[in-house]
């Protein structure tokens, strides 16, 4: 088995005095999907955070590609590969999708080539290349985010709440897009509060609930009745 | 994805520069928040009562300026990091108590369900 590409060991987060990570263990393998589940209040996107180095852990230990990488800058990181896309898809309203895609060429590549991979992925965004990101769709605008992550050349991508704010077909085609670019190598944490959408997609599962891990293992295998008891609390 | 791309992605992580572990930022900057203001309010005394004591025109304007006015910038300064800090504190505690009341309700609300169940089956 190969090394994975990420891994929290043991980790404890929390904002000033309130710990809101109880010692999280969790893994991406290579290529894999992995999803983080979880209530509200559970912790995932503080574990985003971590993971993605924005937030350094008062205990644990943050491996990436079998490195230790505690306390890395999330600068560096993101340079590295590490790429993440948060939530509320963190786009410039202001410009239009090409100047978004413009924004990604401090990765090294040329816009030319972001757009041509860009618009081959999501044929949507050649049509409205000079409309401003922030009047394009909810679905438009994460599809914006996709591409401009993708056009980084991430070895891992952090998804946080993909579904947010949109309709349930959208969130669907979307996350075909999340499968198709895992099967070309690519390994994703995505974080979802919607169960269900994820699932479908995702290799492995990991349900977060008060700080904790509550159940993990194969998608399929997250039964209805765990995901109740963490979601309702009883 | 290719394993060239994984090798440059696994150098790369290695080389990072690891800072070390990090103490308690935000109480540290209250702490210092409460020395500032203390000390501040001290000085601001201290040169007041030595520039009133003093006949000298000269010695009074030092005393103002090295302990009035730097006490007084000391005193904003300590003012700015504590309320800053403490309200971000404060927040961040009322809303623990609002994610706690919200799963008391939800714990309630099934318990109560699960009544109304059972007896609905007797």
């Amino acid at each position: 088995m190969s090394t994975p590409i990420l891994e929290l060991r043991n980790i404890r987060a929390s904002y000033g005095s309130i710990e809101v990570l109880h010692g999280v263990n969790l893994t991406v393998g290579r290529g894999e999907v992995v999803a983080l589940l979880g209530p509200n209040g559970a912790g995932k996107s503080t574990l985003i955070k971590v993971a993605s180095g924005i937030l350094r852990p008062s205990a644990g230990q943050l491996v990436i590609a079998g490195r230790d990488a505690t306390g890395a800058s999330a600068n560096a990181l993101a340079r590295a590969g590490l790429c993440t896309i948060p939530e509320g898809r963190g786009i410039f309203p202001n410009l239009t999708v090409r100047e978004n895609l413009l924004m990604a060429t401090y990765s090294g590549h040329k816009l030319s080539d972001i757009e041509q991979s860009t618009y081959a992925r999501f044929p949507r965004l050649a049509e409205r290349r000079s409309q401003l990101a922030g009047t394009m769709s909810g679905g438009e605008q994460q599809m914006l985010s996709l591409a401009r992550a993708l056009a980084t050349d991430p070895v891992i991508l952090l998804l946080d709440e993909l579904s947010m704010g949109l309709a349930p077909l959208i969130v669907s085609e979307l996350y075909q897009q999340v499968a198709a670019i895992a099967a070309e190598g690519v390994s994703v944490l995505v974080v979802e509060q919607f169960a269900r959408t994820v699932l479908g997609v995702a290799d492995q599962a990991v349900l977060l609930a008060h700080g904790k891990v509550q159940a993990f293992g194969k998608a399929s295998e997250i039964g209805e009745d765990v995901l109740a008891s963490a979601y309702l609390g009883s | 994805m290719n394993e060239d791309r994984i090798q440059t992605f696994t150098e790369e992580i290695g080389e990072l520069k690891l800072r070390g572990a990090r103490a308690d930022r935000e109480h540290w900057l209250l702490v210092l928040g409460v020395v500032g203001l203390v000390s501040g309010v001290g000085m601001a005394i201290f040169g007041g009562f030595q520039a009133s004591g003093s006949a000298i025109l000269g010695d009074q304007i030092a005393f103002l300026a090295t302990g009035t006015l730097i006490g007084l910038a000391l005193v904003i300064a300590g003012t700015a990091l504590f309320v800053r800090y403490s309200l971000a504190r404060f927040m961040r505690f009322w809303l623990v108590r609002l994610v706690h009341e919200h799963r008391s309700e939800t714990d309630r609300l099934i318990s109560a369900l699960k009544d109304i169940e059972s007896k609905l089956q007797q």
